[in-house]
């Protein structure tokens, strides 16, 4: 059954490989990159190697957190990544989980990652041979404990977001994850610079590692330590502990996988009712004019709405676009002692990113644009209801913003600047968004699919179009952002030019690219589908 | 019937790589005809029909809706095609009721006019309930179903739809085989691709035979069946080339 299910993974692989060449030079560049860093695992060896055990197990201790951490994150982060061996597949075959397993171990074990971490853990434990040939063959069997804990992890971190993603209901998840993990390291940058590197290397570091150190996440590298200082007993007690976790991370994964066999992805149940919410939708939009508000826009409008209540990848990126402001004041301002004035960045930072983000606007809806392309020459309603969406709640939220940085510094009188220059900032770079979303569209998640993944085939082109959007939103800001700073900085009079011509080019930004993109949209709607599909 | 072809493709190709899906198509269907094109897996069926309907931009070739070019018109001509694509997902955020008041409005009909033709279709469609339940909770042939109702809501001429009867349990099939004959009664023209011979053959007036990008047979449905039943010349047409064994095995 192992070299069964080896074969198969090494069979698919090689198909693949076959069939998308592109899949070769990425693994071609990872075992290069790889092989680059042979040396510097040689050189860490024997530096290490030559310290005393002290140090060494700082760094040993530091090494592996960070390595397991990284384990659990990176496969949540990364889908569509290769799902040969997903257990789901072995559900129509009728294996127990239980036969299914030494087989999934081993074929995790034989991934370009896995060989590479396992050359690492060998290599830090090869060190410990200088304190004895007995550690160093427990610091061996501490490495393939280590191994397997990565491993495993990895299972069952993946395996544990993908059930969660499943789940049309998470937006709580998404958002308290999101939340979460930027609030952890905003608290880490400000910690850092509040206090200073060094002095968070010295004592919050030390104070960290030797948490760490206790914990089960390591101590299958930190027991050598135990043993070279003759402490067979607490080596055996930090030994058993990984082993145990290393167990229990084990029996998680074997119960994600019988729990894959026997659970298909299905659509979840439970009737949701509600009114029809489309069909007269938009005639009260401050955004939709004329003929829009009743005809294809307010519909598209009222689908759009929808996404951005309740789709995970929208609440993801409307959380990442007010988090990014708003850590700004609240940790770098304090931070680095800055004038308050710097707060003025902030309206402009949640304009631009909101504007920016929408840059693959349209692909966010790959499941919904045949329906747009089939009606007719849609383009022009379908960019002005899908950015209506986006204005409806970023503009009174982007002038809130600046109106309250003017309240926060007290200086009232550069509130028109800055609430102008802000709503250029948005206008500007939706109008750039608006344009790319329809040239240089690429690959994203599903609907329902993990918000935080990438499409693994659209690195390439999802490169393009972000940085033709930043360089086309960067040359443009200026024109909006630099009266605005003069005001700040110079004369409180440039503000009426600030307002006056950031409002006026925003507007115009914003309605030029619509229409553009709008027929640019209709001229190109039979190679849109391919390539968003 | 006008003498205007429903649907009227010119050397329709499109290529993928060394694979030429629809390698210059050429194929005229009369206006108030039941169509059936038929084929084996990956023929071509789905490319094509996808390049007719304004979906798939062609590499080369022609597409006339009812006389109007749909790729150089396509404001003209969309607005004549009903389109049921398979395999193609929709917005599924949003209920039966609304997704079908949102295809209306794409189309530009005036609310009132959608409300009476949705509460029309869910009727017919048998969706009842599940027009107020999310289209992320619908089942396979539910789907389908309210994917027809909205390539049915603006009164299209001609309606081109991918394996419609796919997943439909045999009431609900019943319920789209009627819609669709009246639909061809009052002077429309229906497009199907269809595996079921039995099925082209109970419904479709004429029909075409697909296979490896290229149009093998098409026209009068008892003309391309030429006195034997439709699989029989389906199978000829396309080659069976599959080697015979009796799986002995089996009988144990």
């Amino acid at each position: 059954m192992v070299a069964h299910i080896v074969g198969l993974r090494l069979t698919s692989m090689r198909h693949l490989i076959i069939r998308e060449w592109w899949r070769l030079l990425v693994l071609i560049a990872a075992g290069l990159w790889m092989v680059t860093l042979l040396p510097a695992i040689q050189w860490a060896r024997s530096a290490l190697a030559g310290t005393d055990s002290d140090n060494r197990l700082t760094a040993v201790v530091a090494v592996g957190a960070v390595v397991v951490v990284g384990w659990a994150i990176v496969p949540v982060l990364v889908a569509g990544g290769d799902d040969t061996l997903d257990p789901r597949r072995f559900a129509t075959f009728g294996v127990s989980a239980t036969r299914l397993m030494p087989g999934l171990v081993v074929a995790a074990i034989v991934t370009l990652p896995a060989l590479f971490f396992a050359y690492l853990w060998v290599s830090l434990a090869a060190s410990w041979f200088a304190e004895g040939v007995w550690v160093g063959l427990f610091a061996l069997a501490g490495a393939v404990v280590q191994l397997l804990t990565c491993i495993a992890v990895a299972k069952v971190s993946a395996s544990w977001a993908a059930r969660v993603f499943a789940n049309r209901r998470t937006r709580a998840v998404t958002l308290a994850v999101t939340v979460l993990v930027l609030g952890g390291f905003a608290y880490v940058v400000w910690r850092a610079l509040h206090r200073g590197l060094e002095a968070l290397f010295e004592t919050d570091f030390n104070v960290l590692i030797d948490a760490i150190a206790r914990t089960p996440l390591v101590s299958a590298l930190t027991a050598p330590g135990a043993a070279a200082s003759g402490d067979w007993g607490r080596a055996a007690w930090l030994m058993g502990l990984a082993v145990a976790w290393a167990g229990v991370l084990v029996i998680a994964w074997h119960q994600t996988v019988a729990h894959a066999l026997v659970t298909p992805l299905y659509r979840s149940a439970g009737a949701r009712t509600r009114p029809d919410a489309v069909v007269r939708a938009g005639v009260r939009v401050p955004f939709l004019t004329g003929s829009d508000r009743t005809g294809p826009a307010g519909a598209v409008y009222a689908r759009v709405v929808r996404s951005w209540r309740t789709d995970p990848r929208y609440l993801t990126s409307l959380t990442g676009v007010i988090l990014l402001p708003a850590a700004f004041v609240a940790v770098v301002i304090p931070a680095f002692d800055l004038d308050p004035r710097w707060a003025f960045a902030a309206p402009f930072v949640l304009a631009t990113s909101v504007g920016w983000g929408r840059h693959n606007d349209i692909a966010y809806d790959s499941s919904a644009l045949w329906l747009d392309v089939v009606a007719g020459k849609r383009g022009g309603a379908v960019m002005r209801g899908r950015f209506a969406a986006v204005l409806v709640w970023s503009l009174p939220l982007v002038v809130l913003v600046a109106v309250a940085c003017a309240a926060w510094t007290e200086h009232w009188e550069l509130a028109p600047a800055v609430v102008g220059a802000a709503v250029g900032a948005l206008g500007t770079s939706l109008g750039v968004a608006a344009l790319t979303s329809v040239l240089l569209p690429y690959r994203t998640p599903a609907p329902g699919e993990n918000p935080f993944g990438a499409e693994a085939g659209s690195v390439g082109a999802g490169l393009v179009g972000q940085l033709v959007s930043s360089l086309a939103t960067l040359v443009l800001l200026p024109f909006v952002i630099v009266p605005c700073v003069l005001a700040v900085l110079v004369d409180a009079r440039w503000g009426i030019v600030a307002a006056v011509g950031g409002v006026a080019l925003g507007v115009a930004a914003y309605l030029y690219g619509l229409t553009v993109a709008g027929r640019l949209y209709d001229s190109r709607s039979g190679r849109l589908l391919a390539a968003v599909r | 019937m006008t003498d205007v072809p429903a649907m009227a493709l010119r050397g329709l190709t499109k290529v993928y790589g060394s694979l030429r899906a629809a390698d210059a198509i050429d194929l005229d269907i009369p206006a108030g005809s039941f169509y059936g094109v038929v084929g084996p897996n990956g023929a071509g069926k789905t490319t094509t029909l996808s390049m007719a309907t304004g979906l798939l931009r062609p590499d080369a070739g022609t597409a006339h809706i009812l006389g109007i070019d749909l790729w150089q018109q396509p404001d003209a001509a969309k607005p004549l095609l009903g389109v049921l694509p398979d395999g193609l997902r929709t917005f599924d955020r949003l209920t039966g009721a609304e997704l079908i008041s949102y295809a209306g409005r794409l189309r530009g009909l005036a609310p009132e006019v959608i409300e009476t033709r949705r509460d029309d279709l869910i009727a017919t469609l048998d969706l009842g309930m599940a027009s107020r339940t999310l289209v992320m909770d619908y089942s396979a042939g539910m789907a389908k179903k309210i994917a027809l109702a909205c390539a049915l809501v603006h009164a299209p001429r001609v309606l081109v739809l991918d394996e419609p009867f796919e997943a439909v349990d045999p009431v609900s099939a019943a319920g789209i085989r009627r819609i669709l004959i009246d639909f061809v009664d009052g002077g429309g023209t229906v497009v199907m691709s269809s595996h079921v011979m039995a099925l082209v053959e109970r419904l479709c007036t004429h029909v075409a035979v697909v296979g490896a990008g290229k149009v093998l047979s098409a026209g009068d449905i008892d003309a391309v069946r030429g006195g034997m039943d439709l699989e029989q010349r389906f199978v000829e047409l396309v080659g069976d080339e599959r080697q015979h064994r009796d799986l002995t095995w089996l009988r144990t």
